[in-house]
């Protein structure tokens, strides 16, 4: 009997009948929430933020790509808040068509959503955490382990996952509102069955798309170049809204794929047509979701290509080095001489060959300067004593490199890296200062010398007797000896990491520094009475973390040793690169859970249309066909789109860098390419795991 | 009992304003079993629809039981829905989730007063429409015909004023349409139900007491059966034939 079947309980057998469309909303929410709490505890983990330098470029891909999963991680609940609407709104409608009032089915509806969406939420942000613990673990097993790798969190990355929870929960309340506030009950009814079909775009929607996507990319990439060096002033937040068009292209090109798709059908028009008319009549959200899936694949890219793009160069650039050790120091320290390091090579059976030593002085240079204007706009000004620039003589360069070089005096050459893609020296170096004596000798700039081994730390070479005149008096706080030698037998990395630490162990705390720290403008400044803005960079390093990715890459008398930077550079590098790999698992496995979400729901929408199809005799295969038709499109063309779009930025970072795309950064793209494959691979068995169990659902 | 008086109705798509219900009146007496018939696009559902408070109307009025539906508050819309109007869907709208028992009482559920009285009558309502044997199925389990004879006792299960019926034998085979109809012949019969009923069918039409045409949305004729139901169905047929010239 259902004497004491009251509303509640009716409503409890309702939701329970329901149980496959909460199902695919549980998990859609779970998904997104998952990701994003793991994605902003890995982010915001005093792990990263220590190692990721503050301001710095991969701090700022990163954000970037963390936007770009938020916001379709945010697309991604809103779709699954309306998919789960539109399933419950034939129920809804029943109810209230038989008499049920709003104020009857608030109390109801709302428990429910407020439970599943709170619900889902909740385990999605209680999962996030174990889920990046135990990737973090897996990195840490299977590929890579350091000190710098010790992951802890810091509990403000819960206030994204909550703001993320507040959206999920206030969007299934919004979309439950609107349904209820109707006053068309047969609509409410009927919406399951309304197609949203997309406007009809002509087919100059896909091409004019693409070079939507093109010009945005280029626009939103140049344009802080020309707000800096055109209108002389710091590219405001908005500069980002040039991408704008790279957005709106994307959409064009989805709309294009929905509506016309991207064969020519003129010759045979009923080809593929089932397939292509269940994808329009659904046109909204099928957009919606390639668009997604899109961007997801463009920002998992864009992480994965950190690590060929870095990785390249670097052991590119070891491998060719012509010292195995090569280092430098003030003249002030107490480093080993020559007989005390061949001492202690020999006691790990090693003898040193090619010792080289040669001499450089630390001088002001002078160069130009933003003066601020107002809050955004500057002028540039000449400042004879700007910052620290090394020198080296004639003769040292020669000692040093083996290569003389002819230097006019008055004049001065930049060093720079074979493919002089290096950040040298400025070309605006007017006048140069003895910072004990201030001795000035006028300069001006004459041209490139190259040398990679001294390219990273902004030495200029100069006449020897400039060398000599700018010396005299000089301090040996500003006097710097440089050091090359190679090893007789096959090297050692025990003897290069012991060696590393004796040489960190032999400075004193007035070398603590980053190497952009500057001493020359500190001075200038305080003689000016003025605070100098590189105050904070005292504290950010310390000899205590010797092992840490910072300090090796950062510290201002870096050595380099060729065995030591072989085997230690993806340690030195393994936060970064674990992030960054995390960053492109999520955004890969968010594209596919998109991928999947959506194809799982063409086959629940349209299991009539192949009911219908079987009783006009349809075969197996062709609707397999169509099945396969319909997944293909939804995997196929985002992830092409993501992936050639992020490529072809890649290739244009790389290009906007120096100008040129050196040989380095041929490699990067050609690795960059086998990832693509290796990622098309993944894809590939994804959708066909897809066909599979939409297979079985529609039962073919 | 039902007055609609100077019904009008239109619909916006984009710019365009397409009046639907053009000034309708008509008027249906407590226990008549009416029928509306009409080409595609003559307003049928849309007039259904306004009488059953689903959609709202611009123009004119519609008295149900003493009770004028314009300007009434949703709260007792609700109510006008849920006691006084009993709708039959063409595509029978049960909710999955329940077993045919428990769509039955639905509307007494939603006013949570599903008493001794109402199973009673939920049994008495299924025997009556001979659908006893599928009480504790669930509506996937079931024909159409079954599914739209358990909507018919859906609703009378609150022994509304009327009941709407919007194409209810449009579904079916035509032994399953004749099964609904003698469903509704039995409803009018012994419990002087009040019918009205929006179809295509001249069969089911024939069995009605009057039938109302409609054309471009206004009454095109009234037809009263005065002879044998198959007679009937003939005069139907011509005068559907006529209005369609």
């Amino acid at each position: 009997m259902t004497e004491n079947f009251t509303m509640k309980k009716m409503e409890r057998k309702l939701q329970h009948a329901d149980r496959k469309h909460s199902k695919l909303y549980l998990f859609c929410n779970f998904m997104a929430l998952m990701i994003i709490t793991a994605f902003s505890a890995l982010m915001l983990s005093p792990t990263v933020q220590t190692v990721f330098p503050e301001g710095g470029d991969s701090r700022k891909q990163m954000y970037a790509i963390f936007v770009l999963t938020l916001i379709g991680c945010v697309i991604f609940t809103m779709y699954a808040s309306a998919l789960f609407f539109r399933h419950k709104s034939s129920q809804l409608g029943i109810l209230m068509a038989l008499g049920a009032s709003r104020k009857r089915l608030v109390p109801g509806l709302f428990r429910e959503i407020l439970i599943l969406s709170s619900i889902s939420s909740i385990a999605g942000i209680a999962a996030g955490f174990p889920f990046v613990w135990i990737i973090w673990r897996g990195f840490r097993l299977f590929l890579v382990d350091s000190a710098d790798m010790y992951l802890t969190f810091d509990l403000k990355c819960i206030f994204v996952s909550i703001a993320l929870l507040f959206l999920v929960v206030g969007f299934a309340c919004l979309n439950a509102w609107r349904y209820l506030r109707r006053t068309n009950i047969m609509e409410v009814i009927r919406e399951e069955h309304i197609n949203e079909p997309v406007k009809e775009f002509r087919k100059w929607c896909g091409p004019v798309g693409f070079i939507l996507i093109i010009a945005g990319g280029v626009l939103g990439y140049c344009a802080p170049s020309f707000w800096y060096n055109i209108l002389q002033a710091y590219p405001p937040a908005w500069i980002n809204f040039f991408y704008v068009p790279v957005f709106i292209g994307l959409y064009m090109v989805m709309l294009h794929t929905v509506v016309h798709g991207w064969r020519n059908y003129k010759k045979n028009p009923y080809k593929n047509i089932i397939a292509r008319s269940m994808m329009k009549f659904q046109g909204k959200q099928t957009v919606n979701n390639l668009i997604i899936i899109a961007l997801l694949i463009a920002g998992g890219c864009f992480a994965i290509f950190y690590v060929p793009a870095s990785g390249a160069g670097a052991l590119l650039m070891y491998a060719k080095q012509p010292f195995d050790y090569f280092f430098h120091y003030r003249a002030d320290q107490n480093i080993d001489s020559e007989e005390e390091i061949r001492a202690f090579a020999a006691r790990y059976g090693l003898s040193l060959k090619d010792w080289t030593q040669g001499e450089y002085i630390t001088l002001g240079g002078g160069g130009n300067q933003e003066i601020m204007d107002d809050e955004t706009h500057f002028h540039i000004e000449y400042v004879p004593i700007a910052g620290e620039v090394k020198i080296l003589s004639e003769e040292n360069y020669a000692r040093i490199t083996g290569e003389s070089v002819d230097v006019k005096p008055g004049t001065y050459m930049c060093v720079m890296n074979e493919e002089e893609s290096s950040i040298a020296a400025s070309q605006s170096i007017g006048h140069l200062t003895n910072m004990d004596t201030r001795a000035q000798l006028t300069t001006e700039y004459a041209g490139n010398v190259h040398y990679t081994l001294l390219a990273s730390d902004n030495y200029v070479v100069v006449d020897n007797a400039d060398y000599e005149k700018l010396s005299e008096g000089l301090t040996d706080e500003w006097k710097g000896k440089i050091v090359g030698f190679n090893i007789v037998e096959k090297d050692s990395y025990a003897f290069a990491n012991d060696f590393f630490h004796h040489f960190v162990d032999s400075f004193d705390e007035s070398c603590e520094l980053v190497y952009y720290y500057d001493r020359v403008a500190k001075l200038i400044a305080n003689e000016k009475g003025e605070e100098f803005w590189g105050e904070y960079l005292l504290d950010e390093l310390h000899y205590e973390d010797v092992d840490s990715s910072f300090f090796r890459l950062m510290w201002a008398y870096r050595p380099s040793f060729r065995i030591l930077s072989q085997n230690d550079y993806l340690f030195t590098m393994s936060v970064f690169f674990m992030m960054f790999i995390f960053i492109f698992i999520v955004c890969l496995l968010t594209a596919l859970v998109v991928c999947y979400t959506r194809c799982q729901t063409i086959a629940l929408n349209n299991r009539y249309v192949f009911d219908d199809l079987k009783k006009l005799g349809a075969s197996p295969a062709f609707m397999l066909k169509e099945v396969r038709n319909q997944c293909n499109n939804v995997f196929k063309v985002p992830m092409l789109v993501g992936m050639s779009v992020m490529y072809l930025l890649f290739a244009m970072i790389l290009y906007g860098n120096d100008g040129k795309i050196v040989t380095s950064e041929i490699i990067s793209l050609g690795a960059c390419l086998g990832i693509l494959v290796l990622i098309g691979g993944v894809v590939y068995a994804v959708y066909r795991g897809t066909v599979k169990e939409m297979k079985r659902k529609l039962g073919i | 009992m039902l007055y609609v008086k100077n019904l009008k109705k239109s619909y916006e798509v984009g710019k365009a304003k397409y009046e639907v219900l053009k000034g309708i009146d008509f008027h249906v007496a407590q226990g008549e079993f009416v029928a509306v018939m009409g080409p595609s696009g003559s307003g049928k559902t849309t007039l259904l629809n306004c009488i059953s408070c689903y959609i709202p109307f611009d123009e004119g009025s519609i008295t149900l039981g003493g009770t004028k539906l314009a300007g009434q508050s949703e709260e007792m819309l609700a109510k006008i829905r849920n006691t006084q109007i009993g709708f039959v869907f063409q595509d029978f709208m049960l909710l999955d989730g329940l077993s045919i028992r428990e769509n039955i009482l639905v509307p007494r559920i939603v006013q949570e007063e599903v008493g001794e009285d109402a199973e009673k009558l939920a049994d008495s309502l299924v025997s009556l429409f001979g659908i006893g044997h599928i009480m504790n199925k669930y509506p996937a389990e079931i024909s159409g015909g079954e599914k739209q004879r358990a909507a018919v006792a859906r609703s009378l299960i609150n022994n509304p004023l009327i009941i709407l019926a919007d194409e209810p034998t449009g579904n079916l085979d035509s032994k399953s349409s004749r099964a609904v109809i003698e469903a509704f012949g039995n409803a009018k019969d012994k419990m002087h139900a009040t019918i009205f009923m929006v179809t295509h069918d001249s069969f089911a039409a024939s069995f009605c007491d009057r039938v109302i045409l409609l054309k471009d949305g206004a009454v095109y004729r009234q037809l009263e059966r005065r002879e044998e139901r198959k007679n009937f169905q003939d005069v139907l047929l011509d005068a559907i034939k006529e209005m369609s010239e």
